[in-house]
């Protein structure tokens, strides 16, 4: 056990040590979702009309409802991020430190998406205080219950990115893969508006978000941030995170892990 | 009576339907140096993805100090490994990245720093420990990449053309330090290159070309066998290839 628990902490480490040299990619995560919640927000409010559904007990602002998904935007592409490294790193030579190793490539695989959920969270919570700061109502209890699942979901789609870094074989694909997969994950979800307003305007995109996974991991954060539990939410990430991790390490099985040399 | 540290057994490996190993067998004792020494596409870094399990073995066996390398939880246990391209981590200094390195070895901070101390100073690293890495030239970056493979203080040490892109001065140096060690008894080198300037008549040696062996034994017998000067002309004997074009 004492070799896992060295390894996990160097993994973590290095994941830390990026992250700290590399504040440029901080605020840049920070600013997409600080510019979506000041600007896109102010101007959508007055659009959208939002009823009472839940987690929320009241009326909220838009600005209040879109927050969730903001937080979940920021996971994603903090995902995608990393994603985008393990492609750098793959031509660099250094992914194949990593996948030498001795110890389970799988739990090699796990503390490497644990590691980029950390640096995840780390924005998620950063975020939340600005937001706050600005007016949405939060509450302690409810960014603190948060937390868990924020870090959980990261996993997810960090996994998720994983398995597109292990497809992907060279860099110039990737912006085909934020056309093609992440945009559309983020749009077609309830992220920036609820799913009820998608089934009014369009049934077969309501469909097509209801089978995102995307939008059960921004209502896990919507209800976790108002301490409220959704069961069917729970079950569907609970599935995406075996689905996802499967996938990453199926993806990064050895035949798998080099083009032809 | 020394035993095996690798052994390879009818090793073929194919791309779709280019076969680039074929029936490749041959075996290093412990505390030896040995060299496999073949031209561009030769088939040699196929060979090193598969020894590294970078690459899933398609047909024969491949053995590291008893394990077969499917079970590579003990196989790659004590092994050591430099890549032909650099793959030190150019933001974080010298001392992080080895952390980094040990702690994928199942090693502590401190107990990787004290497991190379003494190659940190005879491949005079110790003072450039806190360098950032891109700050360093290739010689010393490629050095600590040595030192680094070095941590787990391994039986068998894979280096794929760890030498390319060094001065003659820098390549010797590498050369040297890890004879002296193989001659210690502390460690087996399998020393991967296509640079004939680098090996000794009294190197364990395969030959490869077009992902064949075409010869094993030390240099000094091949060249006997084959009647021929030197390693270079042997190598031109046997593969009708000059290796100097």
């Amino acid at each position: 056990m004492r070799k896992y628990y060295y390894c996990a902490k160097g993994i973590i480490y290095k994941e830390l040590l990026r992250f700290l040299k590399e504040k440029s990619r901080f605020f840049s995560a920070l600013v997409r979702p600080l510019l979506w919640l000041f600007i896109f927000s102010v101007g959508f409010k007055s659009a959208l009309g939002l009823a009472i559904i839940p987690p929320y007990e009241s009326y909220i602002t838009y600005e209040t409802y879109i927050v969730p998904g903001l937080v979940g935007m920021i996971l994603l592409f903090n995902g995608m991020q990393s994603s985008l490294t393990m492609i750098i790193d793959k031509e660099m030579g250094s992914m194949k430190i990593l996948l030498t190793s001795y110890i389970n490539r799988n739990f090699l695989l796990f503390c490497k998406m644990f590691a980029t959920a950390i640096v995840s969270t780390i924005q998620a919570i950063t975020f939340l205080i600005v937001a706050y700061l600005y007016g949405i109502e939060l509450t302690f209890s409810g960014v603190l219950l948060a937390i868990p699942i924020i870090l959980f979901t990261s996993i997810i789609l960090n996994a998720f990115a994983l398995f597109i870094s292990s497809v992907i074989k060279q860099l110039e694909n990737f912006a085909a893969i934020m056309n093609f997969v992440i945009f559309p994950m983020f749009f077609l979800s309830s992220a920036l508006y609820p799913l009820w307003k998608i089934k009014d305007s369009s049934l077969l995109l309501f469909n097509v978000s209801s089978c995102n996974p995307f939008t059960y991991i921004v209502e896990s954060i919507r209800f976790a941030l108002y301490l409220k539990f959704d069961l069917f939410t729970f079950y569907v990430i609970c599935i995406s995170f075996f689905l996802m991790l499967s996938l990453a390490f199926i993806g990064y099985k050895s035949k798998k892990v080099l083009k032809k040399s | 009576m020394k035993t095996n540290i690798l052994e390879l057994e009818n090793v073929s490996h194919k791309y779709d339907k280019a076969m680039v190993l074929k029936e490749v067998s041959f075996f290093i004792e412990e505390a030896s140096f040995f060299v496999l020494l073949g031209l561009n596409g030769a088939g040699k870094s196929t060979l090193f993805s598969l020894l590294t399990r970078l690459q899933s073995l398609q047909s024969g066996s491949i053995k590291i100090n008893g394990f077969i390398i499917q079970n590579y939880t003990k196989a790659l246990k004590d092994i050591g490994i430099v890549f032909q391209e650099p793959t030190l981590d150019l933001d974080l200094t010298v001392r992080q990245n080895l952390y980094y390195y040990g702690a994928l070895k199942g090693l502590s901070f401190k107990e990787t720093i004290a497991s190379i101390k003494e190659e940190l100073t005879n491949l005079e690293l110790d003072e450039k420990l806190d360098t950032k890495v891109q700050k360093l030239n290739g010689g010393h970056r490629r050095r600590v990449e040595i030192v680094r493979s070095l941590i787990n203080k391994p039986k068998l040490l894979l280096l794929d053309e760890a030498t390319v892109g060094l001065d003659l001065k820098s390549r010797f140096d590498i050369l040297d330090y890890l004879r002296t060690k193989v001659q210690k008894g502390d460690l087996s080198v399998l020393w991967i290159t296509h640079l004939f300037d680098e090996v000794q008549e009294s190197d364990s040696l395969a030959i490869i070309h077009k992902g064949e062996i075409l010869a094993t034994g030390t240099a000094e017998t091949i060249i006997a066998e084959y009647k021929q000067a030197d390693l270079t002309q042997t190598f031109r004997h046997l593969t009708r290839e000059n290796p100097d074009a």
